[in-house]
């Protein structure tokens, strides 16, 4: 069963629909990148997964069960939603008691996920003195109290400066490494593309793509592969008598829609040293800008 | 239930709002005992009425409430608050008595000082003093319409999400509408959570309070039930609301 389950969810406010028949799966032990360009729909998809927002329709479950219904939501699911908020009076350090409190965690863990996050020393300041990228910090540690089975981080980067969004990607990383299902909301893809083994595209409310991140980024149409010779007139012809099409590639060198194994056997039994032999891949920009028909920010 | 009623008790305690409005509570029911004391000289039968019911914390525990609950919405702590549990119903439920045991404790503590100020002035004006029995029963009433108070008001502003629409309606439903009724038609007037009830329960005559001459109110036992079912219809219409509204 898979740790994150969306099923046909829909969800409208008034007459702007926000998410349309949407379906996909997170597994544990990988990171899942949710991508798509503002008002895409992933905010929305993500509330209606921890039972803030009610779908229309579908349904959205970790291992089977909706988020309400977990026995000890907090200990499975840990949650950064965007524009995460504190109360401005309050500490750091109480705003993880209250929370530690009423997730039944026991109080050794605040100090923990502080020190995790980086915050032991500002615990005891009020939050209203935290810059951004210290309240995203105390949102991602909110997330870790409960030693969650399935980390949600929504625009987990926004605030952080470059230290901290290595931060994040490592600890995205980890978790992900430890078992744990991450999914992670952006519309940076540039952040996301190092860091998710699989990506969820949406666009208007709508799925685009799903599927690990390396048949996303590949040809629609199969496998591209770029080789360069010494000879590149012959190694077209040997190609051609392969059966295969190769064509000019823009740079030098020759496009060949086969896989990079197909082409290098071609090569090898006409003996013509290759000097270049890459799988051609889309980056995720151009593959999200074909997707979802929008240039990403 | 037992750590979200922590957990909410925690939440009274680490803001600057409770601990302002606490004192402020004391403050101004010290000003008024002692006010009184110096300047009025009361009966024995008037004097518990007259200077021993001047617990304000009826109203600050009533408004704290209600802080406590639309400042969920407004600092947008509803989401942790939510995820942390997701049964809206026991989230409710314990705010609702976090802020009921918040209001009988703060009324003790401003019906202790008053009673300790109130004695000292009235007895060194040789007025008379109250029984230390009348007295306790006194601030019990005054203690048990605090808790009562606390929950209505996390009650209310589940419904009134605006904070400061709330705040303001129940200053204006408590100083200028109900008293108004309370003038023109006291029979209707004595049903009123935020005056006509609450003069019942802590039993002050309803005339300090402006209400037409003659009107009696409810014995304090039907005021204590018809303050409930205050209570049970604004907590049942707040917990809808919570229920049905998307997070956004």
């Amino acid at each position: 069963m898979a740790a994150i389950e969306i099923r046909g969810v829909s969800k409208h406010f008034g007459s702007v629909q926000a998410v349309r028949d949407l379906s996909f799966e997170v597994e544990a032990g990988r990171v899942t990148g949710f991508l798509g360009p503002n008002g895409a729909g992933k905010s929305t998809t993500l509330r209606v997964l921890l039972g803030l927002v009610h779908a229309n329709d579908g349904s959205a479950t970790f291992d089977g069960r909706r988020y309400e219904e977990l026995p000890h939501a907090s200990s499975h699911v840990g949650a950064v939603l965007e524009e995460a908020s504190f109360h401005p009076g309050r500490s750091g350090c109480n705003h993880l008691r209250v929370l530690a409190t009423a997730g039944r965690h026991p109080e050794a863990r605040v100090d923990e996920v502080l020190e995790r996050v980086g915050l032991s020393g500002a615990a005891n300041r009020r939050v209203k003195g935290y810059s951004m990228g210290m309240r995203q910090r105390l949102a991602i540690a909110a997330a870790l109290l409960g030693d969650p089975d399935v980390l949600i981080l929504d625009e987990p980067t926004n605030g952080l400066d470059p230290p901290g969004i290595r931060w994040m990607r490592e600890l995205v990383r980890s978790e992900a490494a430890s078992g744990r299902a991450v999914l992670v909301s952006s519309h940076l893809l540039a952040e996301v593309s190092q860091s998710v083994d699989d990506v969820v595209v949406i666009a208007h409310g709508s799925l685009r793509a799903h599927g690990p991140i390396a048949s996303v980024l590949g040809s629609p149409d199969g496998p591209v592969t770029r080789v360069r010779s010494a000879e590149d007139d012959r190694l077209a012809r040997l190609l051609r008598e392969g059966g295969l099409e190769p064509a000019s590639a823009d740079g030098g060198g020759i496009l060949v829609r086969a896989d990079p194994a197909a082409v290098g056997q071609v090569a090898a039994d006409g003996a013509v040293a290759l000097v270049e032999l890459v799988a051609q891949s889309r980056s995720l920009e151009e593959v999200f800008f074909e997707l979802t028909g929008e240039e990403p920010d | 239930m037992i750590p979200l009623l922590r957990a909410e008790l925690i939440k009274l305690r680490t803001t600057r709002t409770f601990l302002a409005l606490s004192g402020a509570a004391i403050a101004t029911s010290l000003l008024t005992v002692v006010l009184t004391a110096l300047l009025e000289e009361p009966t024995a039968d008037q004097v518990l009425s007259d200077v021993f019911t001047s617990d304000t914390s009826t109203l600050f525990i009533l408004v704290l409430a209600i802080v406590g609950i639309s400042g969920e919405w407004r600092h947008r702590t509803i989401t942790s608050s939510l995820l942390a549990s997701p049964d809206r119903l026991r989230f409710l439920a314990a705010k609702a008595i976090a802020f009921a045991a918040a209001g009988l404790l703060l009324s003790l503590a401003v019906s202790l000082a008053i009673s300790v100020v109130g004695y000292v002035i009235l007895s060194s004006r040789d007025l008379p003093t109250p029984e230390m029995g009348e007295l306790a029963g006194q601030v019990l009433r005054n203690a048990f319409l605090a808790a009562l108070m606390g929950g209505f008001g996390v009650g209310l502003g589940a419904v009134v999400r605006n904070q400061p629409v709330a705040i303001v309606g129940v200053l204006l439903f408590s100083f200028v509408l109900e008293p108004l009724l309370g003038s023109l038609a006291g029979e209707v007037a004595r049903f009123g959570p935020f005056t006509g009830l609450p003069l019942a329960i802590q039993g002050i005559p309803a005339e300090e309070f402006g209400f037409e001459e003659g009107t009696e109110l409810l014995a304090a036992g039907v005021a204590t039930i018809a303050m409930l079912a205050w209570i049970g219809a604004f907590f049942a219409a707040g917990y809808t609301l919570l229920r049905l509204r998307d997070v956004e």
